[in-house]
């Protein structure tokens, strides 16, 4: 009884690939290069939009900076009550921080001040409240971000940070722990101290805040309690987390249209390929199809032969590529490419490009390449196949 | 039974360059008969031979095997006809030069897709009639001249066909595997194939097992 699948021409196909064995190498490496580019910018795309959209999500529905002459200033922490009396409202937050330049480092630090006994604007500020003491004024704590915690290590500090106050005296705050944001770009280069500390350290009076978040009941009803705020602030900036999003999908839109050239240069180099392969068969592979077809072969039989060929080599090139592009995202952290995408790291600590399996990267990458490579090499075949064999052998 | 009807076959090189390969040839060979086609070079001899396996189309005429008319064949069914009934054995050999001796006797069986019993039956049967089976594993470049027709030979058998036609079989040998081509025709014939040989060898022109010589000049049967 005949099988469905026949064995021989697939162990054909197998033959023929490794006779052409620097044809077969070449198309696979230019393959796997392809496939493992495309793959791995997806899937840093996909990472960073994840790492995005959660830090955005964590964000508070509105921020009022006061601003004069176009500058931010420190507001006054008076104003909550005011703000507190505005309909819609549900809760007013004074909040302080600001960012600290470790110049040992090159990095900068963002360092938020909280109290213990108010409540938090946010989810993670109030777990780390709860979890961790900041000790007393004389000897205060700190919580630390992984990042700053590496970059703190790299310069031997290990057990507490000397910061340097704007009168040039330094402050010796001890590291109480580290801990783990709702996300990682959120939390990664974030300290968290007492209010207190951190005015001493910023020279920033009891009376001031710098900036206060809004939080609005009624998602509904953020535009009109934006206007009713515009009103008793018409000089400061009232900031949404609409409008936070929209920025930085403006920055990672930037990012990726820098990949675009990147991305363009890989489908070139692959159209190259396949062109090449299209315009015909060199003369040995017609030369075999020829016998083939005079020995007794039918035409749906070399091209079952030929898809065999093709299916084989892109599956591998795509499977190897797949792989290779998910242990350099995910497991060495897309070195160099990532830069592309979060360039501001010289500012930044790093952070790590959290693990997200999305199917749909799998199939768009699956059906740029695997299908268009299969027919590049049945279309030449049939031409070739659908001659006179004595025309190809002779 | 082959009958040729009032062939004419023309390669258009292009619109200028017109060779006519045979003109109004009429042929007709028994089944079981050796028959040798004996003609110069361009004489038009290789174009029968084409013709009688479906191999190119005549430009006008018919071709007839066991009654069937093979010119009018559509190109798979060509191919099913080729396989269960000619085995060719071309003057280069056509073998596929990177593969064993084995994988390219093997070839023609590839689409069939047969019990590896019964494909590994026939391999043995044919190296064994063609004295091949010891250089089974043997890659086809790295062989003798010979040795490459036996392979050629055994591929060209494999199917159990009733024709075997041969195009210039002795050109590339010498005289002692020349005669031992021969005596393998021999072998072919006492089996009742019919054999139709193209050739220019003297040899074949006086074998007691050759029923006729037809003498083909410039694409005319004399």
């Amino acid at each position: 009884m005949k099988n469905k699948i026949n064995i021989y021409l697939i162990e054909f196909a197998i033959n023929a690939i490794l006779r052409q064995k620097y044809k077969s190498l070449f198309v696979a490496v230019v393959f796997i290069l392809l496939t493992f580019l495309l793959t791995s910018v997806f899937f840093i795309t996909n990472s960073i939009k994840y790492e995005l959209n959660s830090t955005v999500e964590a964000l508070p529905e509105i921020i009022i900076q006061k601003t004069e002459a176009g500058r931010v200033q420190n507001i006054d922490v008076a104003e909550v009550d005011r703000i507190l009396a505005v309909k819609g409202v549900s809760d007013a937050y004074a909040r302080v921080w600001g960012y600290y330049y470790f110049e040992n480092a090159g990095v900068n630090f963002s360092i938020v001040g909280v109290d213990k006994f108010e409540n938090q604007y946010k989810n993670s500020l109030a777990k780390i409240v709860d979890r961790f003491d900041f000790g007393e004024a004389d000897s205060p704590l700190m919580i630390i971000g992984k990042g700053v915690h590496e970059s703190m290590k790299k310069n031997y500090y290990k057990e507490y940070f000397n910061f340097i106050k704007s009168d040039g005296t330094l402050k010796k705050v001890t590291i109480a722990g580290v801990f783990d944001g709702d996300t990682q770009l959120e939390s990664n280069d974030m300290i968290v101290m007492s209010k207190e500390t951190f005015r001493e350290i910023f020279n920033m009076p009891q009376t001031k805040a710098t900036d206060i978040v809004v939080k609005v009941a009624n998602s509904s009803e953020i535009a009109t309690v934006v206007s009713k705020l515009k009103l008793i602030y018409p000089n400061s900036s009232i900031i949404t987390k609409e409008s936070i999003k929209v920025s930085y999908q403006n920055i990672f839109n930037y990012k990726s249209g820098l990949f675009l050239a990147l991305f363009i240069i890989s489908l070139f180099t692959f159209f190259i390929v396949i062109y090449d392969k299209v315009s015909g068969l060199s003369s040995e592979e017609k030369r075999e199809v020829g016998i083939l077809k005079a020995i007794g072969w039918r035409v749906d039989d070399v091209l079952k032969e030929k898809f065999y060929e093709a299916a084989i080599i892109s599956l591998f090139s795509y499977i190897v590529g797949v792989g290779l592009a998910m242990a350099f995202v995910y497991l060495f952290q897309a070195p160099i490419l990532r830069d592309i995408f979060v360039g501001y790291s010289e500012l930044k600590p790093s952070f790590e490009l959290p693990f997200v399996f999305d199917i749909q990267t799998l199939f768009l990458v699956f059906f740029l390449s695997v299908p268009i490579y299969i027919a590049a090499t049945i279309i030449p075949s049939w031409r070739v196949a659908t001659l006179e064999a004595d025309e190809v052998i002779r | 039974m082959i009958e040729l009807k009032h062939i004419t076959k023309i390669y258009e090189l292009n619109r200028a360059d017109r060779v006519v390969a045979l003109n109004d040839v009429s042929l007709s060979i028994k089944e079981g008969v050796v028959l040798v086609l004996k003609g110069a070079s361009g004489s038009g001899k290789s174009s029968i031979l084409s013709l009688i396996a479906a191999l190119s189309k005549p430009t006008s005429g018919e071709v007839i095997v066991d009654g069937k008319k093979i010119s009018k064949l559509s190109d798979n069914f060509a191919s099913v006809y080729r396989r269960d009934n000619i085995g060719f054995v071309f003057q280069k050999y056509n073998l596929i030069p990177n593969l064993s001796v084995r994988d390219n006797i093997l070839l023609p069986l590839v689409p069939l897709n047969l019990d590896a019993k019964d494909a590994e039956e026939k391999l043995a049967l044919v190296m064994e009639m063609f004295h091949i089976a010891h250089k089974a594993n043997a890659i086809v470049k790295n062989l003798s001249g010979g040795e490459q027709q036996r392979v050629a030979i055994a591929r060209a058998n494999i199917n159990n066909p009733k024709i075997i036609l041969a195009d210039e079989p002795t050109a590339n040998l010498d005289e002692k595997l020349s005669l031992s081509f021969i005596e393998i025709l021999k072998e072919l014939k006492s089996l009742n194939k019919t054999i139709v040989i193209a050739t220019h060898d003297p040899l074949f022109f006086n074998l007691d097992f050759v029923d006729s010589v037809v003498e083909i000049h410039n694409g005319i049967v004399r």
